[in-house]
């Protein structure tokens, strides 16, 4: 109490001494008059944009004076020069992501840029834009750039965020390293990937070989993503459609944190999507502005862990969802929500409550069937995918309340329709080794021809069935890049 | 830091700009704090403030290859520079101004205590290491000059928190304060 009193009593007292500097102290208490002490002397803090732009000027000028006629101090440096498809938006871009400084420009021949200078703390980067005629190709131009540029700055993540946010592609998250920097790879928009480092902890060399040693062992253990899978996809993904496509892309974003890794129009004539949660992948289709949504309509639920499940449950109502079901602890050892989005999907907020809020074996994305009869449906996944059955719980009924089936490193989950919840039939979207030959077993199984195997422009080759149960499986293997 | 060992360590960067002036940007961030709280003490209005301390370090930099270390701090030369600054800067404006129109302030005549500006570009310079949302609040308040609710509807925060980041601000640059000017008492410039 008697603190909130000094913060109104304090506060008065700025009010006053920004009005006039010479504003009396107040005297009544001496714990008092030393804070108004303080905040006298606060007045007219510099502000942190003068400070940069004048910081900055200086620079300028410094590298004006540090060219004169005579040749520059000769002291051995390496310095990148950067040979970049449009030379102004590199510099605006390292100045963003950077916090580069320009310190030299030549204008020409023509509308280019023939030799730029920026400085990037006390680094000297060169570039210039693209001149073929006299060899100079950018990494745009010729596919790719191997050299990689080393930056180390005092906040890796605040840097990489920077440059994310102007227009950086991540390449590798900003992680701890073992030889004792954390550092992060992100490609920028023309090309170059730098390693953006902050050195952490001096690591002897003998220490970073042990290290190095143990890592590459490690890596040995973990099995090879199989080439038919895109990276960083899992076996069985979501595939969700909405009239509204943009909409519902900006429900996963703001209820789940969803990243948009992806955005074309599909050969359907529609939205297509992709967004990363957590370990997983989500697709998504949908009618565009002036392109409604042709296909049809289906509704997918969705079993998803976060880390809070309140919170993301909150965000998922802000973001327009309406609520199934508000949070509350399971006595399977979960805390769990369900929202609903715009199109009618069901999210199954979770978390876990173990040592990790994912359980064991599952992913942060995982699908969820509502099929009128389990049975039929496990029978055919194990026909069409060799699924495993992992566990099932029936009520004395019969009535099977929820099943979990391993297909290749995803898990389906299912519970039989009743109640609120009716059939869902869904869509879905699966990596194979062998697009005709679970194509055929699918069929074997009891399933639709929905479309035949053939190759896709965007480097899968897939093909789609329809089961019993009214669920759209895509069957895929991933070709080559994909470019949409 | 013992002022021995700090002289040492600006004498370094004196002399490494001298020879390389992409290094002057070293020396311009030990100091901005320092004349702006000097400039500003002398004159009240913002904008002059920031036009004076920018000419004294345009001065600074373009006449660094004639400083000369003879045991006097760098620091005190740059105020030398800004005391200068401002002297122009009040014959110029009473020379333009008619009489009677607009009176200029009188010329300040006290001496600005040394000390004085010492605690206040520490005071400065501390800003940077509180919280960031104490930082954020001192900042909008003293460096944007913003009221109270003003920066409770940017922050979206209520004006009774924004108040409580300002008090905690406040109190945290005062224990700051008292650590900092513990150790450096005895420093004086000549």
């Amino acid at each position: 109490m008697a603190e909130q009193n000094h913060g109104e009593q304090l506060d008065r007292f700025v009010d006053a001494v920004l009005v006039d500097r010479r504003a009396a102290l107040p005297d009544a208490d001496a714990e008092l008059a030393s804070l108004a002490r303080v905040a006298a002397d606060l007045r007219g803090l510099p502000r942190e944009s003068f400070k940069e732009r004048l910081r900055a000027d200086l620079i300028r000028r410094t590298s004006m004076s540090s060219k004169p006629a005579v040749a520059p101090q000769v002291t051995e440096a390496v310095t990148p020069y950067l040979c970049v498809s449009d030379a102004a938006a590199a510099i605006e871009f390292y100045k963003k992501a950077f916090g580069a400084v320009e310190v030299l420009r030549l204008d020409g021949p023509g509308p280019k840029i023939g030799h730029a200078e920026v400085r990037i703390g006390s680094a000297l980067v060169m570039l210039s834009d693209e001149f073929p005629d006299y060899g100079t190709l950018s990494p745009q131009s010729i596919g790719g750039s191997p050299a990689k540029i080393h930056l180390y700055v005092p906040d890796v993540d605040a840097v990489a965020q920077r440059a994310v946010e102007a227009g950086a592609k991540i390449v590798r998250p900003v992680a701890d390293q073992f030889y004792g920097d954390r550092s992060g790879q992100i490609e920028d928009p023309f090309g170059y990937t730098w390693i953006v480092a902050t050195h952490r902890e001096a690591v002897p060399a003998e220490e970073m070989q042990r290290r190095l040693n143990a890592w590459t062992k490690e890596q040995a253990a973990v099995p090879a993503r199989p080439s038919y899978m895109r990276e960083g996809f899992h076996t069985v993904q979501p595939y969700l459609v909405a009239e509204d496509g943009p909409a519902l892309l900006e429900f996963a974003k703001q209820a789940f944190g969803a990243e948009e890794t992806m955005r074309a129009v599909g050969p359907a004539g529609g939205l297509h999507a992709e967004v990363r949660i957590g370990d997983s992948m989500v697709m998504m289709g949908g009618g565009i502005p002036g392109r409604p949504f042709t296909s049809e309509l289906k509704k997918t639920a969705l079993h998803v862990y976060v880390r809070d499940t309140d919170a993301v449950y909150a965000q998922a109502l802000k973001a327009g969802g309406t609520s199934i079901s508000a949070p509350q602890d399971q006595e399977y050892g979960e805390r769990s929500a369900g929202v609903k989005d715009a199109a009618g999907n069901f999210w199954y907020i979770a978390t876990h409550k173990g040592e990790t809020y994912i359980p064991k074996g599952l992913n942060n994305v995982n699908v969820y069937l509502h099929p009128r009869r389990a049975e039929p449906l496990i029978a055919f996944l194990k026909k069409a995918f060799g699924a495993q059955e992992i566990g099932k719980y029936a009520s004395p009924d019969g009535v099977v309340h929820h099943a979990e089936i391993r297909v290749g490193d995803s898990v389906v989950e299912m519970g039989e329709s009743h109640g609120a919840y009716e059939p869902m039939p869904s869509m879905l979207y699966v990596y194979v080794p062998d697009v005709d030959a679970i194509y055929q077993s699918a069929l074997a199984a009891g399933a639709k021809s929905f479309q035949e195997p053939a190759d896709q422009p965007y480097g899968d080759r897939n093909a789609a069935v329809t089961d019993a149960f009214g669920n759209t499986w895509y069957i895929a293997a991933h070709a080559g890049e994909a470019k949409m | 830091m013992t002022p021995l060992k700090k002289e040492a360590d600006e004498r370094l960067l004196v002399e490494a700009a001298q020879r390389d002036p992409a290094r002057f940007a070293d020396l311009y961030d030990c100091n901005v704090e320092r004349v702006y709280a000097y400039v500003c003490r002398r004159i009240g209005n913002r904008d002059e403030a920031q036009d004076v301390t920018a000419d004294v370090f345009h001065q600074a930099l373009a006449n660094l290859p004639s400083f000369e270390w003879r045991g006097v701090p760098f620091a005190a030369w740059l105020l030398r520079i800004a005391a200068n600054a401002i002297a122009d800067r009040w014959r110029r404006s009473s020379r333009e101004q008619q009489p009677g129109e607009n009176d200029p302030e009188p010329y300040p005549v006290d001496p600005v205590n040394i000390e004085d500006v010492e605690r206040r570009a520490m005071v400065f310079s501390l800003v940077e290491t509180l919280p960031a949302d104490q930082r954020r609040v001192i900042e909008m308040r003293f460096a944007e000059e913003k009221s109270i609710r003003e920066i409770a509807a940017e922050l979206k925060r209520t004006e009774g928190a924004v108040k409580q980041l300002q008090f905690r601000g406040i109190q945290s640059l005062r224990a700051q304060l008292d650590t900092s000017l513990g150790k450096k008492s005895g420093e004086a410039y000549g």
